[in-house]
């Protein structure tokens, strides 16, 4: 699984805080904790307005390459602060996202493709997400075109079907599912990623229909997931349903987690 | 009607409907059933705040009360107006400009409107002057802005502004809602009330206009 942390977010109010705060402390526990974890990425979201989006940016890509050599997930739709990271960063980031809103076509999607960086690209344009299946495909479909047209290669795509609570639609979980299975069956070799939380939103027992929710996307085909990695019960959920879906050789990934009580009852300290 | 009543707020539609055609069929007065089917929103309500009730329930409640409304409305008078509850009062609901999370405004305007409220959504990622213009049009009670994101705190505080430059800040009720909402945010947005959910945006706005 390529795990993209998802922590170091402006948009999250104490993250928010640490930025205007210039609390480098907090950040840096943030990338190590996120990092130690497993993850494969590190999303970095200044989330701040525009005027200062890009020097809050360089901050965090800098005060996080303090203490973490793992590439970064540059998340913004203000290609200047997307500018800023790329400069600055030490190994060649993914950009986070192009989706088929005009805005980002025009503004982000040239700078990966100058940059040839990986890429999430998400199943929604200026009309919203799409409600089923086709439509989110249709955006996708357009989007991976100009990606691919524009030298990228499909293994450095990573398509996210994204998903909307399951307490406002009956079938919500299910388009996902069969937005990831179309989307594979299209494209074999782009890499698809999303969140676990939106599927929860306004439902008791959030944390068990998450788990459940992304086990079911790993049948479906993710192999990516923008989650927080410390969440060991998550952790749990993706591993297992790894393991069952043939993708852990002997189990190695699954026993060698348990050992080392990353997965399972605690170990005492 | 207690069983009626009760039928809707236990979610048991195909009863609820099924008692609302009876007392139809006796001649009950169709604004006394309606009242019931407001009762019982209330105790839907009570039960959101109680983490009893979800969000599934608040829409299926939504879809029950449209269905009650189909039996009942055939029965009203011309001058029953929405089953003889009347409006309550005007709400003008926005996801404010910057933002573009739509889920809790979209329930909070049913909620609303099933509560009484004459309701008008202006969207998501609305601009501040469009807000301003249609609240001048609108006159509502209250002025609702929703927002997710952080990035949503400074244009909240910006349109607060902006009815006050041009001298209509106290005409309305400003209340702002979404998940990362705190009293912190509604001083420095200058909003009258921050909430985090759409029953107690609707609990404040019924105060409001009952005062």
């Amino acid at each position: 699984m390529i795990v993209i942390a998802e922590k170091i977010n402006g948009t999250r109010k104490a993250v928010a805080k640490a930025i205007r705060e210039k609390d480098a402390d907090f950040i840096r526990d943030l990338a190590k904790t996120q990092a130690d974890a497993g993850s494969t990425y590190l999303d970095v979201n200044a989330g701040t307005a525009p005027e200062r989006e890009s020097d809050d940016m360089i901050w965090l890509v800098n005060t996080i390459q303090e203490v973490c050599e793992l590439p970064l997930a540059l998340d913004s739709a203000n290609p200047q602060a997307l500018k800023a990271g790329l400069a600055v960063a030490a190994k060649k980031p993914m950009i986070n996202s192009v989706s088929g809103e005009q805005s980002r076509i025009d503004g982000v999607l040239p700078l990966a493709l100058e940059y040839k960086t990986e890429l999430i690209l998400l199943a929604l344009d200026d009309h919203g997400i799409p409600e089923n299946v086709e439509g989110r495909l249709k955006i996708v479909r357009d989007l991976v075109k100009r990606a691919l047209d524009g030298g990228l290669e499909q293994k450095q795509l990573y398509i996210d079907p994204l998903v909307t609570a399951i307490s406002t639609g009956t079938e919500n979980a299910k388009i996902t599912f069969g937005t990831i299975e179309a989307i594979i069956d299209e494209f074999p070799d782009v890499h698809i990623t999303g969140g676990a939380s939106n599927i929860s939103f306004g439902m008791p027992l959030r944390p068990l229909i998450n788990r459940f929710f992304i086990a079911m996307a790993i049948q479906a085909g993710m192999d990516s997931a923008i989650i927080n990695p410390n969440d060991r019960e998550l952790n749990e959920a993706i591993m297992t349903a790894e393991t069952l879906m043939g993708r852990d050789k002997f189990c190695m990934n699954f026993n060698r987690a348990f050992r080392a009580g990353k997965i399972g009852p605690k170990k005492p300290e | 009607m207690k069983d009626l009543t009760d039928a809707m707020a236990d979610m048991n539609e195909d009863k609820a409907l099924e008692l609302t055609q009876k007392y139809l069929d006796e001649g009950e007065s169709p604004v006394e059933i309606f009242r019931a089917y407001q009762a019982a929103m209330e105790e839907i309500g009570k039960r959101f705040e109680q983490n009893l009730y979800f969000v599934p329930e608040l829409i299926m409640a939504g879809e029950m009360m449209k269905a009650g409304a189909g039996l009942i409305k055939p029965h009203l008078k011309d001058d029953d107006d929405g089953g003889g509850a009347g409006k309550i009062g005007k709400f003008l609901i926005a996801t404010i400009e910057g933002d573009i999370h739509d889920i809790g405004k979209n329930i909070m305007g049913m909620m609303l409107d099933l509560n009484g409220f004459e309701v008008m959504d202006l969207g998501v990622d609305v601009p501040l002057q469009k807000i301003v213009d249609a609240a001048k049009e609108f006159k509502p009670n209250v002025i609702g802005l929703s927002g997710l994101l952080t990035l949503a705190f400074d244009p909240m505080k910006a349109l607060v502004d902006k009815l006050k430059d041009e001298g209509v800040r106290d005409d309305y009720k400003v209340i702002i809602g979404g998940a990362q909402m705190d009293q912190h945010v509604c001083d420095y947005v200058g909003a009258d009330a921050w909430v985090t959910d759409a029953v107690a945006g609707v609990n404040q706005s019924k105060a409001w206009v009952a005062a």
